[in-house]
Order: structure tokens, then C-alpha cells, then sequence
């Protein structure tokens, strides 16, 4: 019992982190019907940068990571004016295609700027808190109820909020959302500054947590989609619920089947669901 | 209050409205008629930002609109009621009217709640699950939330049952009443004709005739083309 | 001596730049090695090794063959521990390069496509960290490998952590890499003689970062101790995440990470008590004179302690220098390679060799080292023991195995 809880509270940690990949993959896919591979790339941006002021320049690491969000947001919006904006009308393939450029960019850029070492995030939050057997290290903890708040101010802002109401709108309707007097034009590079700000603290989260290195974002963004897929596409709840029952699920399998074939297993819960519910979890029929 | 010279529009390589000259004065009822295909919709959609014009302009309460992005134009006055209702079915029926007054401060929906009880009943249901007729009833509202000059509606009766159609039809007539600017396209033409101070009947992307509505309803070739009898 | 001269210059590899009496020439070797991706860790600091080794061999005079004396030039290439990758870097340095003597070797993988074809190539191939042992019992007569094979030191620490009492092991580690499996199957044999038992195999891969769910099984079962066997970084994440589970047994472990290696990943608190069973290789307690001057060096020059293992780079291109002298030419390979393994141990060399026979190299090409016991006291890795290891029985061991 304990341990299949202690497994629970493991995915739990890496299950917030996918649901912030994903909420920034599916608030993109839903306005603008992109594939947005470089998002990957972009989060571990983030991370990286976050380590360059923590590490290199002595930043303190909550001031690092604002500087980080801020520049995430500037990059997002240049991402949407400068890559996807100038092939919004042209053939889907094109966005493909400098979706995978872009990933392949931000990849050498990151490499450039930050060079090839695996760098981890440095924090001194290295307390474990146990109650009744199940462990929970801080920066865990940390990671669940920053995930857990940016979920919630995520949820509030598109629910509450007059401009999180227009993405919607145009998520749903893109034309009707120009006939409520919504500027299409705006909301893309709202979106693209909340997902890529969304990225970088995944980013940081996964830069302190385990570490970033050339190959992690890839990966990252891999588990994104699946998340998306298993989710809903465009979907936020099922973004939310999607990624924690990935994280979960890995855990599980890790743990109670073999680490091996951890993603593997992943993988086939995502078929498996996608057999039985071809929306996804959340998604509609 | 609305005036269109010379206005041509298209999709692609195709131009479906070959430069229409139109007016919808202050106060007014206009309709379209005619066939599928003619144009109507297009029009709409061209006033509306939608849809690009080709040639010609686009004038409202005396300023040129012609080409301005969608949301200027909402912002200037002019509001649609789409066809096919449009309505954000993921979303509920109080956050679809919230939506419908987002161009502007403030929003009144409880009078709009007055004015359409079924919609308060389902207030927190989401508008897709609605009926047809709910969902056309929410579409009107919504478009009146953002307290539009000018009010047009595309196809409201499109895909609805006889009763709702006439009650679409009375709703209509109600906001004409509380001194509402309109412009219609329906291709239910005796609803339109009646309801329509003025009306203009579209043949393949051109105006061939303009009159009141009772004069065209009589007219033989409409009577003979679009009322079917 | 004008002859001489030309013959010399005939060769691409070689430069005349020397006066009408002694000839100063170039040699230009080769190194083949990870200096990006997960592997780096080993590759970069071997590489540099190299480099620094030639340049105190230039500055000592350089390599003295006859009458000449050659100056080694070193061309460095990134095979990202490769096979693929490392097959095309010594290609080119053979083919394009000319070069006939190639070191570095980090990783398993790329060494082990290297050695699949060096016998046939008109050079010679030292390799470094590589431990996989399939690459020293295929009587490759030019190549030579500085680092003991895994299983030699698995057995090694095998005997030591069964000497601590422990009976119940928990393994975890890159076990589908095959010379960290030959590690553990050699421990688990010396273990098992004392009547221990290894009751878990759990394992990651060189990209995994997350090791819970692995280490929260292993909990569950309530091990005596732990046995970490992998790279640096996945290890460092192992043992941070074990004390972030609450896991307070003895941790063992196979990694040969600097203590900068692990601190990027752990804190000095979390990895406080882990215990490396490894090779000798470099550390500051248990080194000798040539040990301390290499770390002093290499610090200054690349702004970064060496890694442990870095040395074993170091110390090829020394044996190659000596093994030219001997042979008394650079063009002849073949004199070289077997000169190679007619070498004693040379005062220069950084790790703590274990002649088999007196040499150096065993007849299979393989150096052996003492191994250690060190562990993580403070923020330091500290050397406290020699772990029985037998040179001599295991290199008569693995000229039986092909």
C-alpha cells in the first residue's frame, strides 16, 4: 500500500510537469490547429536560461525564473509573428514544416548559447518530508504546488477572465469569435505568450527536478502530444488529467511492471484509451 | 445608415457578387432574397470583415468600413447573427452571451434573460447541448448583447422546425418594434417579405429588383420564383 | 641525412623542420572520443588529457627515434560515443588524416566498432575508459587498453561489500549496458560465495534522469544495502532520489564520477556515505607524485579538475612514446604494437599500474590497476582501502575467454 502510494506521489511530480507541456501544446493547437514541436525546445530555453542567471550570474532562483517567464513570453510572441503567422493561410504542410525547423533552431540555438553539458537547475530545497511511510523530497513538493497554481491561475483565466473567454471563443469558433468583436489577430500571440511561459516553467521544473541537456525537449514534447492524444486535442481538462495520468501510470509501470519498457507502457495505456474512447479522455465526441 | 456601391466579392477565383448597390436606412427592416448561392450570404459576410471586397465600398453612418477588420466593424455598431447559429457550443449559455457583449463595458444579461426566458432555464448548460431553437434563440441574443446600430441576421430560420420558425419569426418582428436597424437574408421568402419594410431579390451575384416588401410580395416573378404559388 | 630526410618527408604524416644535423619532425596522432552528449563526462577530460600529454612529451624534448626527434600534433575528433560515429572519426583520421596512432576510446560502444576493423588498418589503437571486456580478449595484436576490464573490478568489490556483512544487495543500474552487467555478474558471483544475495535488478538507461519509481520498489523490499552501477549523471540522480525516498541503507556503487560530476546533480549532504568501488584511477590521497602534478596541471590548464578516469588517456600517449623509442620507428606499427606490450610501467604514468609478468600490458593487451574503495566523506571522495583484487589470475582468466 505504501509503496503503490509512495509510486503515486512519484508520477504525480512528473505528471504536473506533462500537464504544463501539454496545456501550452493544446491552448496552440486549439487557436491555431498547429503542431507546435519546437515547444520542447523552447521549455528547456527556459530552463537553460534559468540556470545561466541562477548559476553563472547569481540571480536568486525565484528572480531567475520571472526574468525566464518574461523572456519566454517575448520569444513566444516573436515565435507566432515570425514563424507560424506568415504561413496561418497557406497549407497546413507548411506549418508542419516550420514547426519542425523551428524545433530544429531553438534545439541549435539552445546548444549555441548553452553548450552540450547536461546542466541541473541548483536549489537548496533538499528537505524530504514522510508521513506514515510516503516520502515527499521539497523541491517535489515545490514542483506539485507550482504545477498544481499555474493549473488553477490557468483555469481561472479562461474561465473568468474577458480575454481567456475570447481564446476560448476562438478555440471554438473562429468566425463567430470576429463576429463577437474578438481581434483574431491579438489572441495568437496572447497564446503564444502564455504556452511558451507555460513551457519554461516545466522547463525549470524539469531543469531542477532531473536536468536539461541537448535531446531532453525532444522528448518532452513527445510526452506532450501523447498527453494531448490520451487528453483530448485542444482540450485543458484533459490536458490536466491526461498528463497526471501519464505521470501516474509511468510510475506504475515503472515500478510494478519493469523500468525497461516504462515508456512503452505509457504508450500502450494511450492506445488503449484511444481504442476505447476515441476523443480522448475529455475530449468531445 | 448602411450604404453599399459597387460591391464585388468572391472566394478564390470565383466572384460571387458582381458590384451591388444597397441601403439600409435608420430604423429600417431590409431583406434579401433569392436564390442559394446568389450572394446574399456573401454580402454579409463582406459587410461583416469576413469575407474581403473586391471593388467598391462599404460605407457606415457616413464612414468608409469597406475592408476593416472584424472587430472594428463590431466596434463601430454593426453586429451578425451567423447562419448555422455559431453559437460556442463548448462554452455555457451565460458565458456565450458574456461573449456577445465583449466589444463593449458592461454587460446586461439579466434584461436579455427577461427577453428570452428559455435561455435562463439553461443559463449554465452548454450551448451545445441546446435545441435547435434554443441555439438560434441564444444566437439572437448574443448578437444583441453587444447593443448593435445595425443588426443582421443570416438564415435565422435555416434547419429549424415550422413551429420554431415562427417563433424566430416573432422575435425578429420584436426587435424591429424596439426601433432595431436590421438586415435579413432568409431563404424562407414570405417570412422575410413580411417582416421587411424594404426588401432586394439577388439573382446570381446581382440585384434585380428592389421594393417594400408588401410590393414583392406580389410581384409576379418573385411570387412566381421564391413563394411558390 | 639528406636521404633520410626525404624518405621522411614522403610520409603525409611527417614534417621536415629540422636543421642539417638532428631532424626535428612531426608526428601527428589521433584522438577518437566523446566530447559531446551524455558521454562528454569520460570523452572531454580524455581528450584533453591527450593533449596535454603532448605537450609536456614535446616540451621534454619530444620522441627520440634514432637520430630524429619527432613533436606530437594531436587532431581531435568528436565520435559522441558513437559506433557510428566513431567508425567514420577513425576512418578519417586514417584515410585523410594519415595518422597511425589513435587514442582516447571513453565508451564501450564506439570502441568496441573501432577494434571490429583496427586489426586490419595499418595502425595502432590505445583505448581508455572503455570497459566492456569483449574488447581485449579478441587477440587484437595493435590494440592496448589502459583501463581493467568492468568484471575485473566487479569481483573485486564483489568480495568487499560482502566483507561489510551485508546480505541482502539491491542492484540498480544501466544493466543493458553489457560491461556494467559483466560488473554486476561478477560481483554477484563473489558476493554469493559468502552466501549473499542480490535480490533486485532494477535498471535505467544512460538518458533516464527519474529514478523513483526503480528505487521505490527496491525500498519495499527492505535491502541491506545498494548497489549503484552506471554513468555519472543517472548514478548522481540515483543517489540523490534514494535519500529523497528516505532511504537510509548503505550505498555502493560503480561510476568513477569527479566530485564536480556529482555535485552538479547532488548535494554534499545527499551524497554523503556513498561508496564508489572502482579502479584506482586518480585521486588525491592514495596518488603518487606523477598523480599530484597531473591533477595540479590539468586544473590549471582547463579552469576544471580532471576527471578520475581521465588519466588513463594520459597515460597511452606516455606508453606510446615509450613504445616508439623502443621500437625505433614511427612507420613500423607493427614494431610499435609489440613493443607496446614488451613496455614496464614508466615513472610517468598517472594511475597505479599492477604489471602481470612485469609488464604493463598482459599478452591480451590489457593494463590492470589496483582497485579502491572510496568514499564520499564531506564533500570529497576519499580513498579508504584497496580492494583485493588478483591481476595475474585474472589476466590468465581472460586470455581464456574469446
Amino acid at each position: 500500500m505504501t509503496e503503490i502510494l509512495q509510486q503515486i506521489i512519484n508520477g504525480i511530480a512528473i505528471g504536473g510537469v506533462y500537464v504544463l507541456i501539454a496545456l501550452g501544446l493544446t491552448i496552440v493547437f486549439g487557436i491555431l490547429g498547429i503542431a507546435h514541436f519546437a515547444h520542447g525546445s523552447v521549455s528547456m530555453f527556459g530552463g537553460y536560461l534559468t540556470f545561466f542567471l541562477v548559476a553563472q550570474q547569481g540571480y536568486p532562483l525565484i528572480l531567475a525564473i520571472l526574468v525566464a517567464l518574461v523572456v519566454g513570453m517575448v520569444l513566444g510572441v516573436l515565435i507566432e509573428l515570425l514563424a507560424y503567422r506568415p504561413v496561418r493561410n497557406a497549407n497546413h504542410i507548411n506549418a508542419f514544416i516550420v514547426a519542425l525547423g523551428l524545433t530544429m533552431m531553438v534545439e541549435g540555438i539552445n546548444l549555441q548559447f548553452f553548450g552540450a553539458e547536461q546542466v541541473v537547475i541548483p536549489t537548496d530545497a533538499g528537505r524530504v518530508f514522510s508521513i506514515g511511510g510516503v516520502t515527499l523530497p521539497e523541491l517535489r513538493l515545490y514542483v506539485i504546488l507550482a504545477a498544481a497554481a499555474l493549473i488553477l491561475a490557468m483555469t481561472i483565466f479562461v474561465e473568468k477572465t474577458k480575454t481567456g473567454q475570447a481564446i476560448r471563443a476562438v478555440a471554438e469558433n473562429r468566425d463567430a469569435a470576429i463576429l463577437m468583436g474578438i481581434n483574431v489577430q491579438m489572441i495568437p500571440l496572447i497564446v503564444f505568450a502564455i504556452s511558451t511561459a507555460l513551457g519554461v516553467a516545466a522547463g525549470v521544473m524539469v531543469g531542477s527536478l532531473f536536468a536539461i541537456a541537448p535531446g531532453v525537449g525532444e522528448g518532452l514534447v513527445v510526452k506532450g502530444f501523447a498527453v494531448l492524444i490520451l487528453g483530448g486535442l485542444g482540450s485543458i481538462p484533459g490536458a490536466v488529467v491526461g498528463g497526471i495520468v501519464l505521470g501516474v501510470t509511468e510510475a506504475l509501470a515503472a515500478g510494478f511492471i519493469s523500468s525497461a519498457y516504462k515508456d512503452v507502457i505509457a504508450f500502450v495505456v494511450m492506445i488503449a484509451v484511444l481504442l476505447l474512447r476515441p476523443q480522448g479522455l475529455m475530449g468531445r465526441a | 445608415m448602411l450604404e453599399i456601391r459597387g460591391l464585388r466579392t468572391g472566394y478564390g477565383a470565383i466572384e460571387v457578387v458582381h458590384g451591388i448597390d444597397l441601403d439600409v436606412n435608420e430604423g429600417e427592416c431590409v431583406a434579401l432574397i433569392g436564390a442559394n448561392g446568389a450572394g446574399k450570404s456573401s454580402t454579409l459576410k463582406t459587410i461583416c470583415g469576413l469575407l474581403p471586397a473586391r471593388d467598391g465600398q462599404i460605407r457606415f453612418d457616413g464612414h468608409d468600413i469597406t475592408n476593416r477588420k472584424g472587430h472594428a466593424i463590431v466596434q463601430a455598431g454593426i453586429t451578425m447573427c451567423p447562419e448555422g447559429r455559431q453559437v460556442f457550443p463548448g462554452m455555457s449559455v451565460m458565458q456565450n452571451l458574456r461573449l456577445g457583449a465583449y466589444a463593449r463595458k458592461g454587460a446586461d444579461i439579466e434584461e436579455m434573460l427577461d427577453m428570452f426566458p428559455i435561455l435562463r432555464e439553461r443559463a449554465g448548460q452548454a450551448a451545445g447541448t441546446l435545441s435547435g431553437g434554443e441555439q438560434e434563440m441564444l444566437a439572437i441574443a448574443r448578437a444583441l448583447m453587444s447593443r448593435p446600430r445595425l443588426c443582421i441576421f443570416d438564415e435565422p430560420s435555416l434547419g429549424l422546425a415550422p413551429k420554431i420558425v415562427a417563433e424566430v419569426a416573432q422575435t425578429i418582428a420584436r426587435i424591429k418594434a424596439m426601433g432595431m436597424t436590421i438586415l435579413l437574408v432568409e431563404q424562407n421568402s414570405l417570412m422575410a417579405l413580411r417582416l421587411a419594410d424594404r426588401a432586394y431579390l439577388f439573382e446570381a451575384g446581382e440585384i434585380v429588383l428592389e421594393g417594400t416588401g408588401t410590393e414583392l410580395q406580389t410581384h409576379p416573378e418573385v411570387v412566381k420564383a421564391y413563394l411558390g404559388h | 641525412m639528406k636521404i633520410r630526410a626525404l624518405l621522411g618527408c614522403s610520409a603525409a604524416t611527417l614534417m621536415l623542420v629540422g636543421g642539417a644535423h638532428a631532424a626535428e619532425k612531426t608526428l601527428t596522432i589521433g584522438v577518437a572520443d566523446a566530447l559531446t552528449g551524455g558521454a562528454a563526462v569520460y570523452g572531454l577530460p580524455q581528450a584533453n588529457s591527450v593533449e596535454m600529454a603532448a605537450d609536456e612529451i614535446n616540451a621534454a624534448g619530444g620522441i627520440a627515434v634514432g637520430d630524429d626527434t619527432y613533436m606530437l600534433d594531436v587532431i581531435v575528433y568528436d565520435d559522441k560515443a558513437n559506433p557510428t560515429e566513431a567508425t567514420n572519426a577513425v576512418r578519417k583520421l586514417i584515410d585523410r588524416d594519415g595518422v597511425r596512432y589513435i587514442l582516447g576510446f571513453c565508451c564501450s560502444g564506439a570502441t568496441g566498432a573501432v577494434a571490429s576493423f583496427i586489426e586490419y588498418e595499418d595502425a595502432v589503437m590505445l583505448v581508455g575508459n572503455a570497459a566492456e571486456r569483449s574488447i581485449t580478449t579478441q587477440g587484437i595484436s595493435n590494440l592496448v587498453r589502459t583501463r581493467p576490464p568492468a568484471d575485473y573490478t566487479g569481483a573485486a568489490a564483489g568480495a568487499f561489500v560482502a566483507k561489510q556483512g551485508h546480505k541482502r544487495i539491491a542492484v540498480l543500474g544501466a544493466l543493458e549496458t553489457s560491461f556494467y552487467a559483466s560488473y554486476v555478474e561478477a560481483f554477484e558471483e563473489e558476493f554469493k560465495k559468502s552466501g549473499g544475495e542480490v535480490i533486485a535488478h532494477e535498471v535505467f538507461a544512460s538518458k533516464d534522469r527519474d529514478m523513483s519509481p526503480q528505487l521505490t520498489k527496491i525500498r519495499e523490499m527492505q535491502p541491506d544495502a545498494l548497489l549503484v552501477v552506471g554513468y555519472v549523471e543517472p548514478a548522481a540522480f540515483a543517489y540523490r532520489q534514494a535519500t529523497e525516498l528516505g532511504m537510509d541503507v548503505p550505498r555502493y556503487g560503480f561510476t568513477s564520477g569527479s566530485e564536480e560530476q556529482f555535485l552538479r546533480v547532488a548535494s554534499s549532504e545527499q551524497m554523503e556515505g556513498v561508496w564508489d568501488l572502482r579502479p584506482t584511477e586518480l585521486t588525491l590521497q592514495s596518488t603518487t607524485d606523477a598523480g599530484l602534478a597531473y591533477h595540479a596541471n590539468y586544473s590549471e590548464r582547463f579552469g576544471d579538475a580532471p576527471s578520475p578516469s581521465s588519466p588513463y588517456a594520459y597515460d597511452q600517449a606516455w606508453a606510446l612514446k615509450h613504445a616508439i623509442e623502443a621500437a625505433g620507428s614511427v612507420e613500423d606499427t607493427e614494431a610499435v604494437a609489440a613493443a607496446l606490450r614488451e613496455l614496464e610501467v614508466f615513472p610517468e604514468a598517472v594511475m597505479q599500474y599492477l604489471p602481470v609478468e612485469g609488464k604493463m600490458f598482459d599478452q591480451n593487451g590489457q593494463a590492470y590497476t589496483a582497485n579502491g574503495a572510496f568514499q564520499w566523506q564531506e564533500g570529497h571522495w576519499v580513498f579508504v582501502e584497496e580492494l583485493p583484487s588478483d591481476q595475474e589470475a585474472y589476466s590468465r582468466f581472460l586470455s581464456t575467454v574469446n
